[in-house]
């Protein structure tokens, strides 16, 4: 059965554990590419990461709730895709910005990184 | 967009998701995620449960949105209040006894730096009330008497000008009657110069004040009412403004009533009316005006610097008028606060070093009794910690507890301090002044306030710290077990030993206090004021037809006579006598005088008091030399004299008193009712010598003083002083008809100063005697309230202890303990430290004994001290030995299952 989130039993795949305030980041790309319902943007991190990532359903909410409060995204209610009253949520003009900062920080920080550890002895 | 709707639109992005808005949402994904297992196979009651599991509860989810959203600490914060307002609701006692703790002293506290406040740092409502001088002249040869002096116009301009003046008030105080009623009223005016409206800066309460321009074509004929005075006279009317008051048989107009906090001038009569100082010139028909000055100095004038420039102005004065100054003396600027400050000030001062104690006594109280009680709650403590508290939050919890106590206690205490901070005026009026409005002002109450928390935290977080720190297993079963004495250490009980040494202090204080106003009580007065009362008679110097008929001097002293002997003829009235100025305990008017035209050397100075012979009498003042003169003399104002003991004293030695002749140059110069024949400096004859009765107040000792037949200068009131059988009081309607017998339209004068009341109430009124008397009441009950906050702390601690240590008695008793040792075993920490606390206090007390007597002018009386010593033993005994009594009466076999 497969299930969004972290099996009890054993992991079909390694899973990556994400770091600290990574999922706010994914929640809001998530959320960038069309409003979604909250579970829908459960499965969307999952369907792109290839269900390799381990969401703990605690923080996921949290980080949701966070990011509205800072009005990076909005929630609206709505009928969801089988008639179900859903709150749908969507990027703010602000959201979109941070989305756009936070993206460059992670891949400047992503090269740097790599570029360190990639490295050979003999390249230093 | 309507406004309504914005600050809605602007509340929906600040304000939390509702808690139905964040379950509905949540529920909308279980059932997604539900729906998405049904259609991976699941059975729909698996998938069911599935998602519950993975998924949690929908109505814990708004938990995580309020944590999410930071508000989880006011949520908890929340649950620790109402929890804590549960626990004190389920011990009723104890919350009653902390927060009254708390209330009494920071009642008493905030109550007494409020009446300090309005008394000793702003007791007066004018612009610039600190800048603001009493220019008196201090005579070298008697430094601790201060005189004012009178300005004429001339010289007032002068002072205007000089460069530390921001500006001058001059005032002159006249008896008045208001006439065209029924009755002629006697009122005390005011004539003021016509700044006042800018130097007093006070808004009127209507109209306006007194302006420049009202000095206009010799003053314009309008007055300005004081408050109580609108109050009496008018009920208040709000329409006065306008209206006609008649004065003397000549017409004012109302232009303006004051409001109730200016109540000009307290220190030499307060005015039921203000008017222009102009009109003084047309209705007294005098050469010059004078006045008496107040100073406003410039801002940023130091006194020492105003001194100087004006000292060398009012020397030019003196030469002008040698007559109106001292030989020796020299000019000093009081700050018109100084006499209250003199007065009150120290008074004042222990007051609030005695509810100061007794605030550390209540914070003291309230800490020992939450550390009674967290040692009563360990095991609940222990219980929330083994199931997962951390330390945090029981300190959290306990100090959430303490901190609604002492806010509660600061509440009820503030409130409480309003009706405190009345006490005093209503126990003593005349030791404040009379314009000083005694409220609870913001900087007090945030003080207390802040003071409430301070206690609270502090005395919150000790036992909170301390209860935390055990740790769970040890305490759980340590309960189950309870024979073990308690651990050894006890620190309410060095708290119980402070707050036993405070008490200890405030109790040998208020019994300081108590005693020299007892010893004030019992000094001989030197006469005799049980029921004798004294009553007032203005004569109509201002009713044309009255004023022909009383021009000389003979008609006025048989008008006089008439009425004296029309009261001394009322049944149940013993003895009549007239007098002027001659009310004890203060009496006669300081005037120098001459022994035997000897004129050069100093000047002596003497109260001078006239009275008829029967004065003595009428008081009982004894005659120890010579006579008293008789009813002819008396009659004709014959140039004789008596003298009183006192006098006697201070000049005789060199002279037989009796052998003096003495002239009083102030009598003859001052006023043409005198005895025409007279010259103005002739000799009178002292032909006896009187006991001394106090003249200058109950507890100051008695100055010479010389008696004269008050037919030598009649002025235009006197006093009428009647002894009777019984109470006076119940014989003044009999006495009115008596004296309108004589007069119709003779009004007897009432308020103010002439008031109709005993020689009694004159006492109680003295301003020395109602402080004694305040002093004590109050220091009386901050020691009652101290002892009895004391004691149930004591009582409670002891209490607490034998209710956790059930068990353990009851196998000590079980075992065959004596009951007496169980009883000193329950008691024994409680008595031992309210024992160390007195011995402590006594050592504190003989320190503090040299200090107190220097501010009390009492001997700090070592009766009193071990008397306080006493009471407080045998009351912490019996605050030990009542709940300790529980100890022993439980049978052993109840106690043992108690658990």
């Amino acid at each position: 059965v497969y299930s969004p989130f972290p099996h009890r039993g054993e992991p079909l795949t390694k899973p990556v554990e994400l770091p600290q305030g990574t999922l706010e980041m994914l929640i809001l790309k998530a959320v960038s590419l069309g409003p979604l319902h909250g579970y829908g943007i459960l499965l969307r991190i999952q369907q792109i990461s290839g269900e390799r990532l381990e969401i703990l359903q605690g923080s996921f909410y949290t980080a949701i709730y966070r990011l509205e409060r800072r009005v990076w995204i909005k929630g609206e209610w709505g009928e969801s895709e089988n008639n179900r009253r859903a709150r749908f949520y969507s990027l703010t003009a602000a959201g979109t910005r941070q989305l756009k900062a936070e993206t460059a920080k992670w891949t400047d920080m992503a090269a740097v990184v790599a570029g360190i550890l990639n490295k050979k002895a003999d390249e230093i | 967009m309507s406004l309504l709707a914005a600050i809605r639109k602007l509340w929906h992005s600040i304000a939390p998701r509702s808690h139905s808005d964040v379950e509905e949402e949540f529920r909308s994904t279980l059932d997604a995620y539900q729906e998405d297992l049904i259609r991976q196979g699941l059975p729909e009651e698996e998938a069911r449960r599935k998602a519950r599991i993975d998924l949690g509860q929908p109505a814990a989810q708004n938990e995580t949105y309020r944590d999410a959203i930071g508000l989880r600490l006011f949520d908890e914060l929340g649950g620790d209040i109402r929890y804590g307002l549960r626990a004190l609701r389920r011990n009723p006692g104890f919350a009653a006894v902390a927060v009254l703790s708390l209330t009494l002293g920071i009642g008493a506290t905030t109550a007494m730096f409020s009446l300090i406040y309005a008394v000793l740092l702003h007791p007066f409502p004018y612009a610039g009330a600190d800048r603001i001088m009493n220019p008196v002249i201090i005579d070298e040869q008697h430094p601790d008497e201060p005189s004012w002096f009178p300005l004429s116009k001339a010289q007032f301009d002068d002072l205007r000008l000089a460069a530390p003046v921001d500006s001058p008030l001059g005032f002159n105080n006249s008896h008045m009657e208001i006439t065209g009623g029924a009755l002629p009223e006697e009122i005390f005016g005011i004539y003021l110069t016509e700044n006042a409206g800018t130097f007093f800066g006070v808004r009127p309460l209507l109209g306006r004040n007194i302006e420049p321009y009202d000095a206009e074509n010799g003053g314009h004929s309008v007055v300005v009412l004081n408050y109580r005075f609108w109050q009496r006279h008018f009920g208040g009317d709000p329409h006065i403004i306008g209206q006609t008051l008649e004065i003397n048989h000549a017409p004012y107009t109302i232009i303006g009533v004051m409001p109730r906090s200016f109540a000009f001038n307290d220190t030499t009569g307060v005015g039921d009316v203000y008017l222009p100082g102009s009109l003084m010139r047309g209705l007294f028909n005098v050469p010059y005006l004078t006045y008496i000055p107040w100073i406003k100095l410039r801002p940023h004038v130091t006194l020492a610097a105003a001194n100087a420039a004006l000292e060398p102005i009012v020397r030019q004065f003196a030469r002008q008028h040698p007559e109106r100054f001292p030989d020796h003396w020299h000019l000093a600027l009081q700050p018109i606060i100084v006499p209250y400050q003199q007065e009150t000030g120290r008074t004042l001062t222990l007051l609030v070093a005695g509810v100061v104690l007794l605030l550390i006594i209540g914070c003291a109280n309230c800490s020992i009794l939450l550390l009674a009680r967290g040692r009563a709650r360990q095991h609940e403590l222990a219980i929330r910690s083994a199931i997962g508290a951390s330390r945090w939050r029981i300190v959290r919890q306990l100090l959430v507890e303490a901190v609604v106590i002492s806010c509660t206690g600061a509440v009820l205490g503030v409130a409480a301090s309003y009706w405190l901070a009345k006490l005093p005026l209503l126990l003593s009026p005349d030791s404040f002044p009379a314009e000083s409005v005694i409220r609870i002002n913001a900087p007090i109450l945030a003080f207390s306030v802040a003071l409430a928390l301070l206690c609270g935290i502090l005395f919150g977080l000790v036992p909170a710290l301390r209860l935390s720190r055990h740790d769970s297993a040890s305490m759980l079963p340590g309960r189950q077990i309870g024979v073990v004495a308690a651990p050894a250490k006890h620190r309410w009980s060095v708290l119980i030993a402070a707050q036993v040494a405070l008490t200890l202090l405030l109790v040998a204080t208020a019994g300081t206090a108590i005693r020299s106003f007892l010893h004030l009580m019992q000094m001989p007065l030197g006469y005799d004021p049980a029921n004798v009362m004294k009553l007032g008679i203005m004569l109509h110097t201002h009713d044309p037809g009255e004023w022909g008929r009383i021009q000389s001097r003979e008609a006025r002293t048989a008008y006089i006579e008439q009425i004296r002997e029309k009261i001394a003829s009322v049944p149940g009235v013993s003895t009549v006598a007239v007098g002027t100025d001659a009310t004890p305990p203060y009496t006669g008017t300081e005037s120098s005088f001459n022994i035997d035209g000897t004129r050069d050397r100093e000047q002596p100075q003497a109260r001078v008091m006239l009275v008829d012979q029967r004065y003595f009498a009428a008081l009982r003042i004894s005659v120890l030399e010579g006579r008293i003169w008789n009813t002819d003399e008396n009659t004709r104002g014959d140039f004789i004299a008596v003298v009183n003991h006192a006098f006697a004293t201070r000049y005789r030695s060199s002279f037989n008193t009796l052998a003096l002749q003495l002239s009083i140059p102030g009598l003859t110069s001052k006023n043409h009712y005198q005895v025409t024949s007279a010259q103005s400096t002739a000799a009178r004859q002292i032909i006896g010598v009187v006991g001394d009765a106090r003249n200058d107040g109950v507890d100051r000792p008695v100055v010479p003083a010389i008696y004269v037949p008050y037919t030598a200068v009649m002025l235009p009131y006197v006093q009428f002083f009647v002894r009777t059988q019984g109470d006076p009081l119940t014989y003044l309607h009999a006495i009115r008809g008596a004296i309108a017998s004589v007069a119709s339209d003779q009004q007897i004068s009432n308020g103010g100063f002439n008031g109709t009341f005993t020689l009694n109430e004159a006492i109680e009124r003295d301003a020395q005697y109602s402080r004694q008397r305040l002093f004590s009441i109050l220091f009386g009950v901050f020691s009652a309230m101290a002892l009895a906050l004391a004691l149930v702390g004591i009582f409670s601690v002891v209490a607490y202890s034998v209710a956790q240590r059930t068990t353990e008695f009851g196998v000590r008793l079980a075992l065959g303990a004596p009951r007496a040792h169980v009883l000193w075993v329950a008691a024994r920490i409680a008595l031992v430290s309210a024992a160390a606390g007195i011995v402590i206090g006594l050592a504190f007390d003989s320190f503090l004994g040299a200090v107190l007597a220097h501010w009390m002018q009492s001997a700090f009386a070592a009766g009193s001290l071990f008397a306080a010593a006493a009471l407080l033993a045998l009351s912490a005994l019996l605050a030990c030995l009542l709940p300790a009594r529980h100890a022993i009466a439980v049978p052993p076999a109840e106690a043992l299952r108690h658990e």
